[in-house]
């Protein structure tokens, strides 16, 4: 009997810090992993969506990945790309495949290596852009990377809301205090203002604990219109998607990094017939410590100029007022892009996040972003009535 | 809003290149989107694209007048190439400590300033000369040129003094 679009299998693999598998092999792995926790067969998929981490690199996910995974016979396959939004926009894109009768069953796949032997993650970014365009005379200009990049964003959004680096101390810090709860966390050792203070600075004003954890990882997710027989672990329904892509020009007398994303959050809110009050969690994506203030107020979580306040008070923290990103994030937990707060979001609302648990949550709120913030993807999930 | 970092400047050394990076970053001259600006950089001027229709300044990657919805396709004559003043003022700035083996030269943090230019434009550029500071956000600047490799192109010039306060 189908029944409304929900994701019923995760796998996840290990997210390591050295060099190992590439990421088919990761893909595979987590394609396996979801299975097994959804209790289906690969006969039963029927429809794959991949998304992969930006840039030329030789092992870039891409449709090869139905071979390599031994998914046959597929009636939806496909790569999808709207940079860090993809992995957001590949669950709505399963939802509406299963409703236009595409699909039933669809796998959505994410996997990154940037770390490779000898290689940091840092120096594959950063030899990552090419010499052409605008990008050509900025990596001529030393812009190497997002790090810098989203430093001149963190150093226009500090001078715009009055903010300090204690606004961003505040996150990084959060962000640990869930880490810590948390067995998927890459850093999970306690840390304090002192600690965040004493990291290495990368681009003023971003330190290394400002920045996303990179790691070679894999995450899978089932999105079905059936309930595998016997499945005992709650079904996470898909109840609001909503998306926007604001276009800022880059011009004299204008931000450009800042606003129109919060429609994507009020149209996925809308549709699912609930508020930013009825959110027991939310899981945003988080690069860079200054874009989670950014996406608080953009997302209507917080006033103008006010989320580094509410942060400096706790009010992301675990037992504040509102849980943001309960695994630790991308700053302290993964970065596997969408993947990190999608993955989040479901063990959350399976009730299964051990030490970081949200008591009671039943309903979350998921978020991805691209590009310099340009793209938003969001969704409400719920965890279905029994 | 100031980026000290208490870095001391470094020494330029006439002759030997670049002072930040190394000559394999040196832009695509012959690139179609971005040509004109690096040709008019070899003759020490700032051209920078408008749309011929309204004057409404342009990105470097934008192919349609957001004002009027005119065409301003490159190598047409809806994108209309102007010298520009060398003058503008800080939207955001970073001192960039990171330095990648190979592709950064530069032995200290580097400033990377984010430029509104007179003419409307912004651009993303380092100074023109080694520099261990950044300044304050609304502070103006020159526009001056510094060459990678063979290429010539658009860099900022600041007054040292005027980062005088606040740090990181």
């Amino acid at each position: 009997m189908s029944q409304p679009p929900a994701i019923v299998g995760l796998g996840m693999t290990e997210m390591s810090v050295t060099a190992g598998p590439d990421s088919y092999a990761l893909a595979t792995e987590a394609v396996a992993a979801a299975l097994a926790d959804a209790g289906l067969d690969r006969g039963d998929v029927d429809g794959m969506l991949v998304g992969s981490s930006q840039g030329v690199r030789e092992d870039r996910l891409g449709v090869a990945l139905a071979r390599r995974a031994g998914l046959g016979d597929l009636r939806l396959l496909e790569h999808l790309e709207i940079k860090g939004a993809t992995a957001v926009a590949m669950v709505t894109r399963a939802v509406l495949a299963i409703g236009a009768g595409m699909a039933r069953t669809v796998l959505c796949v994410f996997a990154d290596a940037p770390i490779g032997p000898g290689k940091a993650a840092g120096s594959t970014y950063a030899r990552s852009g090419g010499n052409g365009g605008v990008r050509g005379l900025e990596r001529a200009s030393g812009v190497l990377g997002s790090v810098p990049t989203f430093a001149l964003l963190a150093s226009r959004y500090l001078h715009v809301s009055g903010g300090t680096e204690a606004d961003l101390c505040a996150v990084a810090v959060s962000a640990r205090a869930w880490a810590s709860g948390s067995e998927q966390a890459v850093n999970r050792k306690p840390l304090d203002d002192e600690g965040y203070y004493a990291s290495r600075m990368i681009s003023a004003p971003l330190r290394v604990l400002d920045c996303a954890r990179p790691v070679n990882g894999a995450v899978a997710l089932i999105v079905s219109s059936t309930r595998p027989a016997g499945h005992a672990k709650p079904a996470i329904e898909i109840t609001g998607m909503g998306a926007v892509h604001p276009m800022r020009r880059r011009r004299a007398g204008a931000e450009s990094w800042f606003g129109g994303g919060g429609q994507a959050v009020d149209d996925a809110l809308a549709m699912a017939g609930t508020s930013r009050a009825g959110l027991d969690v939310v899981e945003l994506y988080d690069p860079f410590s200054v874009v989670t203030l950014c996406l608080l107020e953009e997302y209507g979580f917080c006033k103008s100029g006010q989320a580094g306040t509410f942060a400096r008070g706790g009010g992301i923290a675990p037992g504040g007022e509102l849980p943001v990103n309960t695994g630790g994030g991308q700053l302290s937990g993964f970065y596997l892009q969408g993947m990190t707060p999608l993955a989040e979001a479901v063990i959350q609302l399976r009730g299964t996040g051990g030490d970081r648990q949200v008591a009671g949550a039943r309903t979350a709120l998921v978020t991805g972003i691209g590009g310099r913030i340009d793209h938003h993807e969001a969704l409400v999930l719920a965890r279905e009535a029994a | 809003m100031t980026a000290s970092q208490g870095a001391a400047p470094q020494e330029a050394l006439p002759g030997a290149g670049d002072w930040l990076v190394a000559p394999d970053l040196a832009p695509d001259a012959g690139d179609p989107v971005m040509a004109p600006l690096y040709a008019a950089a070899t003759r020490g001027a700032l051209a920078l694209p408008f749309c011929a229709a309204c004057s409404t300044p342009l990105e470097l990657e934008q192919y349609v007048c957001d004002a009027c919805g005119a065409s301003a396709e490159i190598g047409t004559a809806g994108r209309a190439w102007r010298d520009v003043p060398l003058e503008g003022a800080v939207h955001a700035a970073t001192l960039v400590h990171r330095r990648e083996p190979g592709l950064i030269v530069a032995t200290a943090p580097y400033p990377v300033i984010d430029v509104e230019l007179t003419s409307g434009h912004r651009l993303v550029l380092t100074t023109d000369a080694p520099s261990g500071t950044t300044p304050d956000i609304g502070a103006p600047v020159e526009i001056a040129f510094r060459t990678v490799g063979a290429v010539t192109l658009p860099a900022v010039r600041f007054p040292e003094a005027a980062s005088a306060a606040g740090s990181y």
